[in-house]
């Protein structure tokens, strides 16, 4: 019985491992390292539930637990993050390592965000979910999330606003 | 969506790192199931601890605080009860209904026989005061009756007043017999 659980539980972790570390570091800003504590944590989580939900939506519950504890461990400890006015590693035109730079780039706008606009952010825009289901993840109206993703993008715009070049 | 909505998606997308799910990360995993399981079970140890110490300190504490209600002495009782030889009034009491029947019980106890005689013979007064005296005379002698006297315009205070009183008053029948004069005007009164 534990046998069997086990695999099933391995997996579905082996097969969306990648997609799951790819969430959380958008979620962190980038911190690959916290990162990889927030994924272990929700997925150790998800071992003492997967009984009950691996029928169902293991992937949805792993998603909650990732957004809200992102969202709150960054509320209760400081994670060294810092507003600049400039954004660092620009990347140069022509640079082999122009998809690296432009990651950076986008992780290090993320992580400029308030946790909270983060997480809507991520959530409405690589999760594709409505902002109903982001207001469910996060744990908030509907109003509040939306306040949360629309903000969000607004800051994005103004520090991305030299790599995403607008239309016209 | 707008353009720069659209750019954002595709860059969020787009820049997915590919990250293969290695044998570090499952016994990192497996550490950390165990350590939560232990975490679990300390969790629940501490709560069984902290319920059963809660509820033997209730239990503990639960007759004390009883008990502390309570008078801690004891209801005053009549002062025939602590006197002794007379504790057996409330049972004798029951036993002899009317007063006719008095005058035959003292003889065959003991020698206040005499004594109580005197009362006997006031046997006039006897049916005066109906119930209350043969509770009293049954005990002792004339001064139960003559405490009858005082009961016959208050019942409950005949059975309270013979201890004291026999001491005194029991020796000389002629307080009985004028206890029992006495009665007779209290009983008429």
């Amino acid at each position: 019985m534990e046998q069997a659980r086990a695999g099933e539980y391995d997996e579905f972790v082996a097969a969306r491992w990648s997609g799951l570390c790819h969430l959380a570091r958008l979620l962190t800003g980038g911190d690959r390292h916290r990162a990889e504590d927030l994924l272990q944590e929700s997925l150790v989580r998800l071992w003492f539930v997967w009984p009950k939900i691996a029928d169902e939506a293991p992937e949805a519950y792993v998603r909650k637990v990732l957004a809200r504890a992102a969202a709150r461990s960054a509320r209760r400890r400081w994670w060294g993050e810092r507003p600049v006015e400039e954004l660092p590693e620009v990347a140069a035109a022509g640079d082999m390592s122009a998809i690296v730079a432009e990651r950076s780039r986008l992780e290090a706008a993320l992580a400029l965000l308030t946790p909270r606009q983060r997480a809507a952010v991520v959530l409405r825009y690589y999760q594709d979910l409505p902002d109903r289901q982001v207001a469910e993840v996060l744990g908030c109206p509907v109003g509040t999330a939306r306040s949360h993703a629309a903000r969000g993008v607004a800051r994005l715009r103004e520090l991305l606003a030299d790599v995403i070049e607008p239309v016209g | 969506m707008d353009h720069f909505e659209r750019q954002l998606t595709q860059l969020m997308h787009g820049d997915r790192e590919p990250a293969a799910f290695e044998p570090r990360h499952r016994e990192r995993l497996r550490a950390g199931v165990r350590a939560r399981r232990r975490v679990r079970a300390a969790r629940r140890a501490a709560g069984s601890v902290l319920a059963a110490a809660g509820l033997g300190l209730g239990l503990f504490l639960w007759p004390h605080s009883g008990v502390r209600d309570e008078p801690s002495a004891p209801h005053p009782w009549p002062a025939t009860s602590p006197t002794g030889p007379a504790a057996p009034t409330p049972g004798v009491s029951p036993s002899v209904p009317a007063a006719g029947v008095t005058t035959s019980a003292p003889p065959p106890t003991d020698t206040t026989a005499p004594t109580d005689t005197p009362s006997a013979t006031d046997g006039s007064t006897a049916p005066s005061s109906p119930t209350p005296t043969g509770t009293a005379t049954a005990t002792p002698d004339a001064g139960t009756t003559r405490s009858a006297t005082h009961g016959s315009s208050g019942d409950s205070t005949a059975t309270t007043s013979p201890p004291s009183t026999p001491a005194t008053g029991g020796t000389d029948p002629s307080d009985g017999s004028s206890a029992g004069s006495s009665a007779a005007a209290g009983s008429a009164g």
